[in-house]
């Protein structure tokens, strides 16, 4: 082996190791201002495209759901065109960070960790965790799970994060994406799957053969749109078209618009928040 | 830069390092014996399964990895046939490194003129004889920069492993990204963690041209 291979080699690693952490590249100002945005004419929104019935595509290719109910109305409010950009559970911190979309609309469960790294406005859903499983064999429990067991669950989640921290015992099968984790989970891949509760619920209506053996797992948390850390203009402007919206009775119309098919009317005083005012999850959450 | 993060981080980039060479390594072998297979039924003309190794070579070649993935480990258990995710990986990364071995082997043996083998075979020397040593010697060498790029291009194509859920060095950096948010500490970490699996191969791949050039025509 030569000398100057060796060098190179090492030349690459210290090369490589600098690019990526250069402060310089993360160093500009990542987000677009409310006038800029108006300005532009357009708003990039991040929603997710198969999570239904939140942020899906629809057969005719349009963006559909509880979340995107709310972003069509931003964008009319607003007055500009939306460009809807699909993500992933997993880099929703990132397109906000890097400047990608403007917000995530993308059923983003506000958390401690992710408010550190984001700005979330007022909330508009509440949300616990759940895990579903066949119904031949029910996992009620945690302690149901086998030692050699495999839950499923999707990277980036609060599912996630919940059972590294307080279960580190559970065998986890991570998916990028929620079209994935449910094949993988009808292909019988892993014993359960641990999601939104809002999801499994959703799963287990539309698919035959599923019960949410666990409900409600962990605290009772919130959903609400986010923009990247700093951007006070367009906080500021969702937050009080949130509180306007509630006047309206706005989410309850949401609800019944994109999940009343799905959850029947049980649900809706359950899941919708409006106006911002999250009620009876912050006593709960105690 | 963290570095408490780093290091925090450091023992599951090594676990996946780990994972990533395993099945890495499986499939470039894997790929070697099917690459070799379907050279030697290209060579000795075997009808039908000659035209199979056609069929195969331009299935795998033009359909990427990602595709092939997804349908061995989300369409195949539909019809039954369960693969786990690992062997799955191998499998996958095999039959497509076959593929793209049995070509460069193809093009080191096209490499060869005709009247290297007349030669050999009018000096008396069997068929056998004459394809172990006249011609396999200089088709590996000619093939070597070929090998070594699918080696390398193999390994690297690890990183879509993330769509059948196995842990491997880029899905690592993506979940703990999702998870933490240490955008920065991750894709270093990333980077470093292939670069370190890598160059050795790239460094061993042109010292191991070098010394298999001596088998080079004319040379």
């Amino acid at each position: 082996m030569r000398k100057n291979q060796i060098v190179a080699a090492v030349t690459a690693i210290t090369l490589g190791a600098a690019l990526a952490s250069s402060p310089a590249a993360f160093a500009d100002e990542a987000f677009r201002t409310l006038d800029e945005i108006k300005e532009s004419g357009t708003i990039n929104i991040g929603v997710f495209s198969d999570k239904s019935p939140f942020g899906y595509v629809d057969e005719n290719g349009d963006y559909q759901g509880y979340d995107v109910y709310l972003a069509e109305r931003l964008g009319e409010d607003l007055g500009v065109d939306i460009n809807y950009v699909s993500t992933e559970a997993a880099n929703r911190i990132e397109y906000l960070q890097t400047g990608k979309v403007d917000i995530i609309l993308a059923n983003f469960t506000v958390t401690e960790e992710r408010a550190e790294e984001v700005d979330f406005a007022l909330p508009y859903m509440n949300v616990a965790l759940g895990v579903v499983s066949p119904e031949d064999a029910v996992i009620e429990s945690l302690d149901d799970i086998g030692e050699d067991d495999q839950v499923i669950v999707i990277s980036g989640t609060t599912a996630e994060t919940y059972l590294v921290k307080n279960n580190p015992e559970i065998k986890l099968q991570k998916y990028d994406a929620y079209a994935e984790a449910k094949t993988a989970f009808e292909n019988g891949n892993g014993v359960a799957w641990a999601n939104d509760n809002t999801e499994v619920i959703a799963f287990s209506i539309e698919n035959e053969g599923y019960v949410v053996g666990i409900p409600s797992l962990g605290s009772a948390d919130t959903i609400a749109p986010a923009v990247t850390k700093g951007n006070e203009t367009l906080l500021n402007w969702i937050n009080d078209e949130i509180v306007a919206l509630g006047e309206e009775n706005f989410f309850h119309a949401d609800y019944e618009a994109t999940l009343l098919d799905t959850y029947g009317a049980d649900y809706e005083d359950t899941l919708v928040i409006e106006g911002g005012v999250a009620a009876g999850a912050e006593t709960e959450a105690e | 830069m963290d570095i408490e993060v780093i290091r925090s981080y450091i023992p599951l980039y090594r676990d996946a390092l780990l994972l990533t060479l395993r099945i890495g390594w499986q499939g470039v072998l894997w790929a070697f014996v099917i690459g070799l297979v379907c050279t030697l039924i290209r060579q000795l003309r075997i009808p039908v399964l000659r035209q199979l190794v056609t069929v195969y070579v331009e299935l795998f070649r033009n359909t990427p990895l990602l595709v092939q993935l997804f349908f061995m480990y989300f369409a195949l258990p539909k019809i039954g046939i369960r693969i786990s995710a690992e062997v799955c990986g191998s499998l996958g990364l095999g039959l497509l490194g076959g593929a793209y071995m049995a070509e460069t082997f193809r093009s080191g043996l096209d490499n060869i003129a005709p009247i290297q083998e007349e030669s050999a075979l009018s000096l008396g020397m069997s068929y056998l004889q004459a394809f172990r040593y006249v011609i396999l010697p200089q088709a590996v060498t000619a093939s070597m920069p070929g090998i070594v790029a699918n080696v390398i291009f193999l390994l690297k194509e690890t990183s879509v492993f993330s769509v059948i859920s196995l842990m491997d060095l880029m899905f690592t950096a993506k979940d703990l990204i999702g998870m933490y948010a240490k955008t920065i500490e991750c894709l270093t970490l990333l980077v470093v963690f292939y670069l370190i699996m890598l160059l050795p191969v790239s460094l061993l791949g042109s010292l191991l041209e070098r010394r298999m050039r001596r088998a080079e025509f004319g040379n």
